[in-house]
């Protein structure tokens, strides 16, 4: 009896030495705050799996995010895992040496994602991948199928279409768009939406290989284009926030949102009923090639400090296979770029064709780097320009002098 | 006689009418203030308890009271009262350590005469003029180094610091105007200087203790730029700090924004209601000298 | 015996105005002088790079588009601090006068003006940015029920509104503080001088000019300063109702703003300068400690002619 007790005893004792070196906890942050039940429901599927490893998810505002991170991994009370930015905004946390450099070797399946998303999460120093990436976004317009078909309208394939369509929502007493211009940021969304096919492939190449700058008649054009469309926006639309707008466009006020794939998770779940669907920004002429904006949205990457790097390249591994992007494809409604992912849903399978024929977001994607920043300079200037208090001409002057300051090809 | 008076003068002429008149337009300005200052809290509560569409529809309508749907939400989906929990965590030690430390300065600086006195007390008083939000990056810094980044300790550290200068303006101030005798009384009955200091001084300084405790309660406890930047964990965020996220979070519902601005507003609503006089004492204590 | 009890006391002394001189020392004058080390140095996020001198001054004050950005936010900063001076203080001082003439209902009317000095920045700006949207909020809403609805207008959306609207919206706030500073100071003016007054006058506009103003000058002068200093230190309103761009295209930009933006980056720089958001703090805060310090000096002085 006695022996019992003691060996039971001892075993508990054992137990309770024991399970702390099984027991990983690791905590996970993302500026996705509208996503907390989702990604709480991955976690769960993913403790299942790992038992041993628990995931404590923390979202924090999304403007506020690069600089809580940035600080905290610098403060060293950083996340074991966490969501960075693509392009120029992930080399300011990547660049301080915080995050643990990712292969083959840590993530299994890596390197089967496509190139130009590992390129995203890749530090241009020292050519190491930080970041599993998990979605790319897609500029373009999201429109509302049931006010179309009401209205017998067809999705516009140029601009003088885009024109007509406008006209006739806005003459049924709907506003045709539903952005706003008062937050900075949307300023740059609308120019990548509406202005891709305008702007054009050749513009890109042609700026890349420094022969041209955003003085270029092509780029001019897109602003221009943009001038002439503000006039389907909502009255006001220069005082209007972004979830004002988005809640315009998804109570069925509106016809038409210039904005990102991103959005439709959002006006799925302001209204289930929506019937979205989607088309790319329209061309100028006819037969011109119709594009869409691109870019990668971000990556979840590990911290190089963490306590527990076993757990951390174990749950990047989960984050990086199919099991996991199907999921999120599904249910948070993101173009994930792993392989063999399939979506459900036919709006999704759409864009995912669309992205086929794309330019990249060009300045979040390349002119992010410095300061000042290429996004910086347009979302002021276009704000301005939709103000009317600037022209195409000068806006685009603007953004070419500032960025100018230190992109060498813009200097002559 | 200058113009300006002759004018005067033909105002004045009007007598007992233009008086009333005066007073009248006085009475006026006053109760259109009033209404101004109210109204838009007002609108804030009914709003409180209304839908979207209420909203929208009839912005300045009384609403159903009984409605709490608004309120529930913000009670159980949020982390208000975590974050009520750490205001008022934060503020009591800050406003605590404020109090003890200033008022050490302040009698030593009052009551002894000693070589640098009156450089420290230009020391302290300078601190009343550095805007300390401009020393955000040392001072993160030197939290992080202190390793006391993302905890309430960088909170108070710097809410003491912000606050010392104008306590120990005004407890020195108010120790002066104490008559020096019963301390002298007490020393001779051979009572130590902290004894002193504990039974015959503290006493008599309640009534500056208050208006300098209130004099610190609403900055600190309204505090939104130290929290922003030194807090990131959202256990450990304060009422201000939480409202900016559950804001961020329930962007398209209105009625919830305007539950939640309601129920940050309430503490210090209702304590300044009930103790309005001692507030407005105490917040305009330091310009009044 | 004398020299124990004088060590004793030097000892009581120290341990009183140690702690809290030490406090001082580590979380105000260390910092503010480290943020001027800071300035002359490069930064790598949180790390610090290389000594570079007065690079960082020369790119906040001449390098475009830097400098004009700083132009801008200062700019906007010396319009917010006159209008809230003529505003907020102006008003107050009249809000003052009426209160102190004790009407019936003065005692409510000094509570209820005095509410919004005690509630938070952060929820005076989210209430008032729901008051202004455009389309459902109560601003525009009371303007078109008035049939007024060219008043009807995006407050905050246009750059020749917005900082106006941010105005209004602290002065809203703030008007209490100068009103009740300013009463207290009316309250301590001795009747006895009050009657001998009016006996020589019965203009009240005299007597506010010869009697009353003079007097309550003192409490002026520190409520002047405390707003020249929270007017160049603006930030929690701007931040909160237009967000950390100064939208739109800088027209609401205030140097708050701008230091907070270049140090610590935003959603679409991404680019975190301690270098020379380093340099922004400290010539702002040269500018304000040395206007500040010059005011006190010149309007104590007047005062003391007066």
């Amino acid at each position: 009896m006695q022996k019992t007790i003691i060996r039971s005893v001892a075993a508990l004792a054992a137990a309770s030495v024991a399970l702390p070196s099984f027991a990983q906890e690791i905590s996970f942050w993302s500026w996705r705050q509208e996503d907390r039940a989702q990604y709480q429901a991955i976690i769960d599927a993913f403790q299942e799996q790992n038992p041993g490893i628990t995931v404590n998810f923390e979202a924090f505002e999304a403007a506020n995010y690069n600089t809580i991170l940035s600080t905290a991994l610098a403060g060293d009370s950083g996340p074991d895992v966490m969501m960075v930015r693509a392009h120029g905004a992930f080399e300011t946390v990547a660049g301080g040496g915080y995050l643990m450099a990712l292969n083959d070797e840590n993530v299994p399946g890596l390197m089967d994602l496509p190139e130009p998303a590992l390129a995203a999460q890749t530090l241009r120093a020292d050519g190491q991948i930080y970041a599993v990436p998990f979605a790319s976004q897609t500029m373009l317009v999201i429109y509302n199928k049931d006010i179309f078909d009401d209205l017998g309208l067809e999705e516009p394939q140029t601009w003088d279409d885009l024109l007509a369509v406008s006209e006739a929502i806005q003459g049924a007493g709907l506003y045709a768009f539903a952005n706003g211009t008062a937050e900075a940021w949307q300023n740059e969304t609308i120019v990548s939406a509406l202005g891709s096919s305008i702007i054009g492939q050749d513009f890109y190449e042609d700026l890349m290989a420094g022969e041209a700058d955003f003085t270029d008649e092509r780029f001019v054009a897109a602003l221009e284009a943009l001038v002439e469309i503000k006039d389907y926006f909502p009255d006001g639309f220069v005082g209007l926030d972004y979830p004002s707008a988005q809640q315009i466009f998804a109570s069925g006020m509106a016809g038409m949102f210039a904005g990102g794939s991103f959005e439709i998770a959002n006006f799925r779940s302001q209204n289930p009923d929506l019937n979205l669907g989607v088309f790319p920004a329209p061309v100028a002429n006819e037969g011109d090639q119709h594009l869409v904006g691109l870019f990668f949205d971000g990556g979840y990457a590990g911290n190089a400090q963490t306590e527990h790097p076993e757990a951390v390249a174990t749950f990047l591994t989960y984050l990086a296979s199919q099991e996991f992007g199907q999921v999120f494809a599904n249910t948070l409604g993101n173009i994930s770029p792993i392989p063999g992912v399939v979506f459900e849903s036919a709006l999704l399978q759409e864009i995912s064709e669309l992205n086929q024929n794309s330019i990249p977001y060009i300045m979040l994607v390349h002119f992010r780097y410095q300061e000042p920043s290429g996004s910086v300079l347009l979302q002021s200037e276009v704000q301005r320009m939709m103000a009317g208090e600037s022209t195409p001409q000068a806006a685009a002057q603007a953004v070419t002098d500032g960025i100018a300051t230190y992109y060498e090809p813009f200097q002559n | 006689m200058s113009t300006a008076s002759a004018k005067a003068m033909a105002y004045d002429n009007k007598g007992i009418l233009g008086t009333l008149g005066r007073d009248g337009l006085l009475q006026i300005i006053l109760i259109a203030n009033t209404i101004l200052m109210l109204f838009p809290i007002v609108i804030m509560i009914f709003s409180g308890f209304k839908s979207n569409p209420e909203i929208f529809n009839n912005p300045f309508a009384i609403p159903d009271f009984t409605n709490l749907s608004n309120y529930i939400s913000v009670w159980t989906q949020t982390n208000f009262i975590r974050y009520l929990f750490n205001s008022v965590f934060v503020t009591g030690v800050s406003i605590l350590s404020i109090l003890v430390l200033g008022t050490m300065a302040a009698y030593a600086i009052a009551r002894y005469e000693f070589f640098g006195a009156s450089f420290i007390l230009l020391f302290f008083m300078a601190g009343l003029t550095l805007p300390l939000k401009l020393a955000i990056i040392p001072l993160f810094i030197l939290f992080r180094d202190l390793g006391i980044l993302n905890t309430h300790w960088a909170l108070v550290a710097v809410y003491v610091a912000m606050g010392l200068p104008s306590t120990v303006f005004i407890m020195t101030g108010f120790i002066r105007t104490l008559p020096r005798e019963l301390e002298d009384a007490a020393r001779m009955d051979g009572a130590s200087e902290l004894r002193i200091m504990w039974s015959v001084l503290l006493p008599l300084c309640r009534p500056a203790l208050i208006i300098s405790a209130i004099h610190n309660l609403v900055p600190i406890w309204n505090d939104f730029f130290f929290p922003l930047v030194f807090i990131q964990r959202d256990a450990l965020k304060t009422l201000p700090q939480g409202l900016t996220a559950f804001m961020g979070e329930y962007t398209t519902n209105w009625g919830v924004m305007f539950a939640g601005l309601t129920l940050a507003a309430a503490p210090i609503t209702v304590i300044y209601i009930i103790l309005s006089r001692q507030f407005i004492n105490g917040m305009t204590s330091g310009a009044l000298k | 015996m004398p020299r124990l009890r004088l060590t004793g006391r030097g000892l009581w002394i120290t341990a009183l105005i140690v702690p809290p001189l030490a406090v001082m020392v580590t979380f105000v004058a260390y910092p503010i002088l480290s943020a001027l080390a800071y300035a002359f140095y490069d930064w790598q996020g949180l790390q610090r790079g290389e000594f570079v001198g007065f690079k960082h001054f020369h790119t906040v004050l001449f390098t475009e588009p830097f400098a004009s950005w700083t132009r801008n936010a200062f700019i906007n900063n010396v319009i917010v601090f006159f209008s809230l001076m003529v505003i907020q203080n102006g008003f107050g001082f009249v809000l003052a006068y009426a209160l102190w003439r004790e009407l019936p209902g003065a005692a409510f009317h000094r509570v209820a003006v005095f509410l919004p000095v005690v509630l938070s920045t952060v929820i005076i700006g989210f209430l008032w940015k729901l008051f202004f949207h455009p389309i459902f909020g109560p601003v525009n809403q009371i303007f078109r029920g008035m049939g007024l609805d060219f008043l009807a207008q995006p407050w905050l959306g246009q750059s020749s509104t917005a900082l106006g609207s941010l105005i209004f919206v602290n002065a809203w706030a703030w008007v209490g503080f100068p009103t009740l500073v300013f009463l207290a100071g009316m309250q301590r003016i001795p009747t006895e001088l009050l009657d001998a007054a009016r006996m020589e006058t019965n203009s009240e506009w005299v007597l506010i000019r010869k009697i009353v103003w003079p007097l309550v000058a003192p409490s002026a002068t520190v409520v002047f300063i405390l707003l020249f200093i929270g007017s160049f230190n603006w930030f929690e309103l701007p931040y909160i109702m237009v967000g950390l761009d100064g939208s739109p295209y800088g027209s609401t930009d205030v140097l708050g703003l701008y230091f907070y933006r270049t140090a610590f980056g935003n959603q679409s720089a991404g680019v975190q300068d301690f270098g020379r958001g380093s340099a922004l703090a400290v010539l702002t805060f040269m500018f304000i400690a040395v206007v500040a310090a010059f005011w006190t000096i010149r309007l104590r002085k007047r005062e003391i002619q007066i």
